[in-house]
């Protein structure tokens, strides 16, 4: 049953007529009760926006870590990379230490070993042992290294990369000096001490 | 509409509802509940890797911490035969396209080997099986070989690591160090016997990657954590070893002789510094030596040593007091014995009027015959055994030979007079090297040291268990044997050989025919000679020991020895003696 609505009946004693009344214009009004329990915008909101913002921190978040797992990746690549460098220039010292490699160097620059001990007493100068000089073809190898080592094959002496240095600044003169000498230290012949300009240098003071 | 009617259609409404409630209940407890482990596996099967973490192999260093054995990285080239096709390479003119025979151009100009070879391992992959996705193409490159391949950047071309090892030092040491096959496992030397110190335990990680590779973060689980393995340091000195090996086979390939080796042992502590042989491996390149020189001939060779025994019989008299430097003998050239043994020198001569000391001057053969057969068998066996012959030394090296020394039971009328100098019994250098250290070490004989210990990672070094020191013979007897050993230096035909003027030293040659295998001789010999220096405190002890040289004879050894005795009195420093050789008389 519909509700009874107050309508204003046109009063026939006083003529009038009944006023069109739409059933629009009738609104339910809330009680001060009903609009205190109703919730507040700005608490939705706030919780909306703090939401949203967990999702986006989460969102940044594990972008960062995704980036950071890619600078893992890229960090471990160089250091895998610096290793084997590390490892490449390592055997290189090692195989240029080894004794086949010395001996044969340094019979090329001229050394010759002597085989006849002899002590100098530094207390009074005494020679003991009976001294015999060295022969100039005594060498240090005598005559090549027997001692194989398979590392060395392509490791030149010092005297031939010296020479194919000093080959190849001559005949190129355009190439410039620096990039010769970088290749190898050609073997100095020294000359005596080297003098002294100007005394020595020092730190100048205030 | 009637209430009944109603709720009988809730009711069924309810009931489908439940069932499809528990149709999904049911099926999500079976998912997530039984079968989970078999799908966990499965997904992460998919997407996990196991990953090893390589170990290192311990590495070998010689007394002095110079590195002769290192472990180092190396690269199996592997190719996937299925996808060997023409690939686009991006240049910065313009984008190229390298047909397979290109590619095995470049890729064999970096490893070496034939473009053929290579295109033939992909035919004969794919022949084996069509879809062939995995190939070898070489094993075991280096760092530099590795980079130059990935630089060339061929899709179908992928290195896989392999722990290997490298030889920075070549052939020094090369036998004794041994070497390692191609998957790491040791196959000889100290590599081998020691194995147990230098290998590494290999760990692994299982993380999930994604689809470009890159580890999922947080995915990581460590199984388990590789060990490294722990270094073995030798008695060894690298130097020294590699002048030792260098002087050795410059006189070795002078003579042409069939093999030599050089011991130098240090007298007080029974430690060996160098043993060198030749021919040599060079663990580097092992197919480069005869199967049969890959080991220590020092320690693996056995041969009849001749008259450097004569030495230890001579201080076996005079240990049980049965001769003095001063017996004297009648030695003619060949004597025979009543029990119908015959004993000859080495070169003709009339009867010499010989001192014991005379006897060991001369070597002589008869001489020393005729001095020795006052001790028993019994007894010089004895001495023979307690100078280490007959059994392998404590240095427990691969394959090690211990000699032949028969029981004196055993021994016939020949043999019993045949040890007295050298024959009728085989030996290894090292056992030589080590009865004279046990004749400068004041007749003590100490256990042969080749192995230092083992050092773990955080530098704690486990020495290597030895034997206890045994006294063969008396302080006197040693020292007087040294002393008439240093006659022979003095007044022998060796003395413009091996002298080294300002330094006392004890030596004796050898030259003992080798058994043919059948029971008599044969023209093979073996020139030896042992030294002790300097003679009036020996520090250390140098054999050489050369087989079958075709040119000078008994002179083959003795410039070897002059040189590696000088190289050592150099090296570690060692005082001229104060004094002059004792003058003992060798004729009366």
């Amino acid at each position: 049953m519909s509700a009874v609505t107050a309508v204003r009946l046109s009063n026939p004693r006083r003529g009038e007529e009944a006023p069109a009344i739409s059933p629009q214009r009738f609104r339910v009004v809330t009680t001060r009760a009903q609009r205190k329990a109703r919730p507040r915008v700005f608490y939705a909101v706030v919780t909306m926006s703090v939401i949203f913002g967990i999702i986006v921190a989460q969102l940044l978040l594990s972008v960062a870590v995704s980036s950071g797992a890619y600078e893992i990746s890229g960090l471990q690549a160089q250091n895998r990379e610096l290793d084997r460098t590390h490892q490449s220039v390592s055997q290189d010292l090692d195989r240029l230490a080894s004794p086949q490699n010395l001996a044969a160097n340094a019979e090329a620059l001229g050394m010759v070993s002597n085989n006849t001990p002899v002590y100098l007493r530094l207390s009074d100068g005494a020679v003991l042992g009976s001294p015999v000089a060295a022969s100039s073809d005594a060498g240090v190898t005598g005559g090549g290294t027997l001692v194989a080592n398979a590392l060395l094959a392509n490791v030149p002496l010092v005297t031939t990369v010296a020479a194919a240095a000093a080959a190849s600044a001559s005949t190129q003169p355009g190439v410039p000096a620096a990039e010769a000498a970088a290749s190898v230290p050609a073997p100095v012949v020294p000359t005596g001490p080297v003098p002294l300009q100007n005394g020595l240098p020092g730190v100048s003071t205030h | 509409m009637n209430s009944k009617q109603t709720r009988r259609r809730t009711l069924a409404s309810m009931l489908l509802i439940v069932i499809f409630v528990a149709i999904f209940v049911v099926k999500l407890v079976d998912i997530q509940i039984i079968q989970a482990a078999a799908f966990n596996e499965e997904s992460m099967g998919k997407r996990s890797i196991p990953a090893t973490i390589f170990s290192q192999r311990g590495t070998i260093v010689d007394a002095n911490g110079v590195i002769l054995a290192d472990s180092v990285m190396r690269y199996n080239v592997t190719i996937s035969p299925k996808n060997t096709k023409d690939f686009l390479r991006v240049t910065d003119r313009a984008d190229v396209t390298i047909t397979p025979q290109q590619a095995a151009v470049e890729i064999g100009g970096v490893t070496g080997q034939k473009p053929e070879d290579i295109l033939k391992i992909v035919a004969d992959a794919l022949a084996a099986n069509p879809e062939s996705d995995f190939a070898y193409l070489v094993k075991g490159v280096d760092v530099d070989k590795f980079r130059a391949l990935n630089a060339l950047g061929i899709p179908w071309l992928y290195s896989e690591p392999a722990p290997g090892r490298s030889y920075p030092n070549g052939s020094v040491a090369g036998n004794l160090i041994g070497y390692v096959g191609q998957d790491g496992a040791a196959q000889a030397g100290v590599e081998l016997t020691s194995d147990a110190c230098l290998a590494g335990i290999n760990g692994e990680e299982i993380y999930q990657r994604g689809a470009d590779g890159v580890r999922i973060p947080g995915s990581t689980i460590t199984s388990v954590s590789a060990q490294n393995g722990s270094s073995i340091k030798l008695t060894i000195d690298a130097d020294l070893q590699w002048y030792a090996q260098q002087v050795l086979a410059k006189q070795v390939d002078a003579t042409g002789a069939k093999w030599g080796t050089v011991v130098v042992q240090e007298v007080k502590t029974g430690k060996l510094l160098a043993v060198a042989d030749y021919p040599t491996v060079d663990p580097n390149n092992i197919d480069g030596t005869a199967e049969a020189n890959r080991g220590s001939l020092a320690f693996m060779a056995p041969f009849e040593p001749g008259s450097t025994i004569k030495a230890l019989t001579a201080a076996s008299l005079l240990d049980a007091g049965l001769a003095d430097p001063t017996s004297q003998v009648y030695a003619p050239y060949s004597i025979e014995f009543p029990n119908g043994a015959k004993v000859h020198d080495a070169a003709s001569h009339g009867v010499l009027q010989l001192t014991l000391t005379g006897v060991l001057e001369q070597s002589s053969n008869v001489g020393i015959t005729q001095l020795g057969e006052a001790l028993s068998a019994e007894k010089r066996y004895d001495y023979l055994s307690k100078f280490g012959f007959g059994s392998t030394t404590a240095v427990g090296f691969q394959a090690e030979s211990s000699g032949i020394l028969h029981p004196w039971q055993e021994w016939d009328n020949q043999t019993f007079y045949n040890t007295m100098f050298g024959q009728g019994l085989s030996t290894t250098a090292i056992q030589v090297a080590s009865a004279y250290q046990a004749l400068g070490n004041h007749g003590v004989h100490l256990p042969v040291q080749l192995v230092e210990g083992c050092i773990s990672a955080d530098g704690t070094m486990t020495p290597t268990p030895m034997p206890e020191p045994t006294q063969v013979v008396s302080d006197a007897a040693a020292t007087t044997t040294v002393n008439m050993l240093e006659n022979f230096v003095t007044k022998g035909w060796i003395a413009p050989y091996i002298s080294i003027p300002g330094y006392r030293i004890a030596a004796k040659t050898g030259t003992a025919e080798q058994s043919d295998g059948s029971g008599s001789y044969s023209t093979n010999y073996v020139v030896s000679n042992a030294a002790l220096i300097p003679a009036n405190d020996p520090q250390y002890v140098v054999t050489v020991t050369i087989a079958s040289p075709q040119s000078n004879g008994s002179m083959a050894s003795p410039p070897v020895l002059r040189a590696v005795m000088a190289q050592v009195l150099k090296k570690y420093r060692v005082e001229p003696s104060p004094d002059a050789s004792p003058d003992l008389p060798i004729r009366f």
